[in-house]
């Protein structure tokens, strides 16, 4: 965290202050997205209508979230497409299901180069956020494998 | 007519006979059978359109839902011994006749020394996780919450449903044979009637009583000879809730929104052109919610109909002419079947006082 | 909910058990082997439920396949979840087939969706005087926390506590 970070850092393009409260929520080391309170159910990336529904920002309540899920898919990255990654190759990236339903993208930690390499990781794995401060302003979400 | 050469099986599934099968209960296997079948036909487990059980204590609503089912078409065969053969033949007799594409009929028997003697009444969930935390009696409980989420969802009022009951009642006082008959109320009536559970008052739930109620059904050619003006059934569709009332994804949408499509496909005609409805009414909130979803009103706005129309049957669109089960009493499951006896009674012509001008044609929600 | 059923019928445990708690206790009728890693889990105050692998989706209530699916049962992976959720709908109690429950009326019957997508569960809400309920002042969506009632010495329930919305985090903190 001291050195300089060089790989991307998360850019809020579309509406900074919708999304605010996810990367708040990040440098406490908590998980929160939103609930879509008509349609019942979670969903993310943080929006401002109900994805499937447009219920109205109103009716979308930030909630605070378990942090656990599972391994829906992955891929075992190689040949970064950012050169800031390359040091860190082999890693995975993978395509993580919330227990609340919804997905997210993420790193998992903890895995040696052969792990990687000999594809270890279990499609349905039982995982758990971890929160990395990459810099001063911005903590990111990762997950580690657990047991239930 | 026969269903000679317009039905077939095309999948079969079949589990190994045991003397005891340990650690299954009846819906598991019916699942394990279930899921055989309907590999070997080599369709999906959306595909399956239609249900058909023995009927007695594995019924098809049940069965549905353990198994996550969405159906259109849901018997049960009821033949004992032979509960197998005839839902092949009431089955094909479906497929046939376009009230279902791929038909299941699933039959098992658990014979595990662990089940049995556990309760009264059928095995189920709700004696595992329902009733310890105390719901209201019987479907007071489901329907108090699918009330409560309707008044959420869409703003309707207790005043506003109030008007089903008042109405229904005036509809009565010209019934001799309502449980009601000769007791009058108002709507405030209603509104001061006492909560059975929140937000459910009194005087909108049903009263179980006795009583019953038959039809006679024969083809158009006899119908034409006879000696009363025949009231044609001009078509017919079934809805099953899959996932059962409270855990479907919207409970405030009932399986009418299924059925009815088909009923009024089949018809030819269009929501618009009926002129009475008779709806199952054991709460004002079901009523309500079937209206809409038969596409009588649209949905959400059952409040301000009721407010805003006369639905005594000397009103613009009558329904529940003979007082609804409401009014006229729920003698069981004879009490849905009156709603169809009426609605028969409306268009011969033969409802004397409460007889509606436009009677040519309805619809029935059973 | 199951139609059907009929209320009361709980299986009572041996003649000697030291309980005096005179409502039902939960009777699990279907299959109880299939349904003993909830109640295994709740006497631990945890929440399992059955998590379908192939289809990706939590099963509730607990069944020998997967609804929709037909997952069989070897698929089914019992999974520990968040006691976190919402009010889907209620209804205020007043009149109960069961006497020992119209004897607490009013009290709260919901029908609960927990943050794990796709759970509901029926059960009771706490944290409301009888006033408050009288006035309807419980509303949907309303955030409640499990928790956990030890009714017996075998049996614990699972019921829900009323908890405050936490507010979105912001910037600044």
């Amino acid at each position: 965290m001291t050195a300089e970070y060089k790989k991307a850092v998360p850019k809020p393009t579309l509406n900074p202050e919708i999304s605010a409260p996810f990367w708040a929520g990040t440098k406490k080391h908590e998980l929160w997205i939103q609930y879509d309170k008509r349609a019942n159910r979670f969903f993310y990336p943080p929006a401002e209508i109900g994805p499937g529904s447009l219920t109205p920002i109103e009716d979308l309540v930030w909630t605070k979230v378990s942090g656990k899920g599972r391994i829906h898919s992955y891929t075992s990255i190689y040949q970064p497409a950012m050169p800031a990654f390359a040091e860190e190759a082999p890693y995975v990236h993978a395509l993580i299901e919330l227990d609340e339903g919804t997905r997210m993208v993420g790193n998992i930690v903890d895995m040696t180069d052969d792990e990687v390499r000999n594809n270890t990781l279990e499609i349905n794995q039982r995982v758990e956020a971890v929160f990395v401060d990459i810099t001063p302003e911005w903590t990111i979400v990762k997950w580690r494998r657990i047991d239930d | 007519m026969s269903f000679r050469g317009e039905a077939a099986i095309i999948g079969i599934g079949e589990l190994p006979t045991q003397r005891t099968y340990l650690g299954k209960s009846m819906p598991g296997l019916l699942g394990d059978a279930a899921r055989l079948a309907i590999h070997d036909a080599h369709i999906n487990v959306g595909d399956v359109d239609g249900i058909i059980t023995e009927g007695g204590i594995t019924y098809p609503a049940f069965v549905a839902e353990y198994l996550g089912l969405s159906v259109r078409f849901a018997t049960g065969s009821s033949m004992m011994g032979a509960s197998g053969a005839t839902g092949v033949a009431l089955a094909s007799m479906a497929v046939m006749n376009g009230l279902a594409n791929y038909v299941l009929v699933v039959i098992a028997q658990d014979r595990n020394p662990a089940l049995g003697g556990g309760g009264e009444g059928f095995p189920g969930h709700a004696g595992e996780f329902d009733f310890p935390y105390g719901p209201a009696a019987g479907a007071n409980n489901g329907y108090g919450q699918i009330y409560q989420r309707h008044m959420e969802l869409y703003g309707t009022t207790q005043e506003q449903l109030a008007h089903v009951a008042a109405n229904q009642r005036f509809n009565a006082l010209e019934n001799p044979n309502a449980v009601f008959k000769g007791q009058p109320i108002t709507h405030q009536d209603v509104l001061d009637s006492r909560y059975v559970n929140y937000p459910l008052r009194l005087l909108e739930v049903v009263m179980p009583c006795g009583g019953a109620a038959a039809v006679i059904v024969t083809s158009a050619e006899r119908a034409a000879a006879s000696l009363n003006k025949p009231a044609y059934v001009l078509g017919g569709g079934t809805g099953l809730d899959d996932f059962g009332a409270l855990q479907k994804p919207e409970i405030t949408v009932s399986p009418v929104a299924r059925s009815a499509p088909i009923a009024l496909n089949m018809s030819g005609y269009s929501p618009r052109d009926m002129q009475f409805a008779q709806f199952y009414d054991c709460y004002t909130i079901l009523e309500s919610m079937c209206l809409e979803d038969a596409g009588l009103v649209p949905k959400g706005e059952i409040g301000p109909f009721f407010e805003s129309t006369d639905t005594t049957y000397k009103g613009e669109f009558p329904i529940n002419t003979d007082g609804g089960q409401l009014s006229a009493g729920q003698p069981g499951l004879a009490g849905g079947f009156r709603h169809v006896v009426e609605a028969a009674r409306q268009i011969m012509g033969r409802a004397g006082p409460r007889q509606i001008e436009r009677n040519d044609l309805g619809m029935v929600n059973g | 909910m199951t139609y059907g059923d009929t209320p009361g019928g709980g299986k009572k445990k041996a003649p000697d058990a030291v309980s005096d708690y005179k409502k039902p206790l939960p009777n699990p009728s279907l299959n109880p082997e299939v349904s003993k890693p909830f109640w295994d889990g709740t006497k631990k105050h945890e929440l399992w439920v059955q998590y379908d692998r192939r289809n990706n989706k939590f099963v509730f209530p607990p069944r020998e396949v997967s609804p929709g699916d037909l997952t069989p049962m070897d698929e089914l992976e019992w999974t520990k979840i968040n006691g976190m959720g919402r009010v889907y709908s209620y209804t205020t109690v007043y009149q109960s087939s069961i006497p020992a429950f119209t004897e607490e009326a009013p009290y709260v019957n919901a029908t609960i969706q927990l943050d794990a997508a796709g759970v509901r569960m029926t059960g009771n809400v706490l944290g409301l005087t009888k006033e408050q309920l009288m006035n309807n002042e419980l509303h949907i969506n309303q955030r409640v926390e499990a928790v956990f009632e030890d009714i017996t010495p075998d049996w614990t329930l699972v019921k829900w506590q009323i908890v405050d919305e936490e507010e979105a985090p912001s910037a600044e903190e």
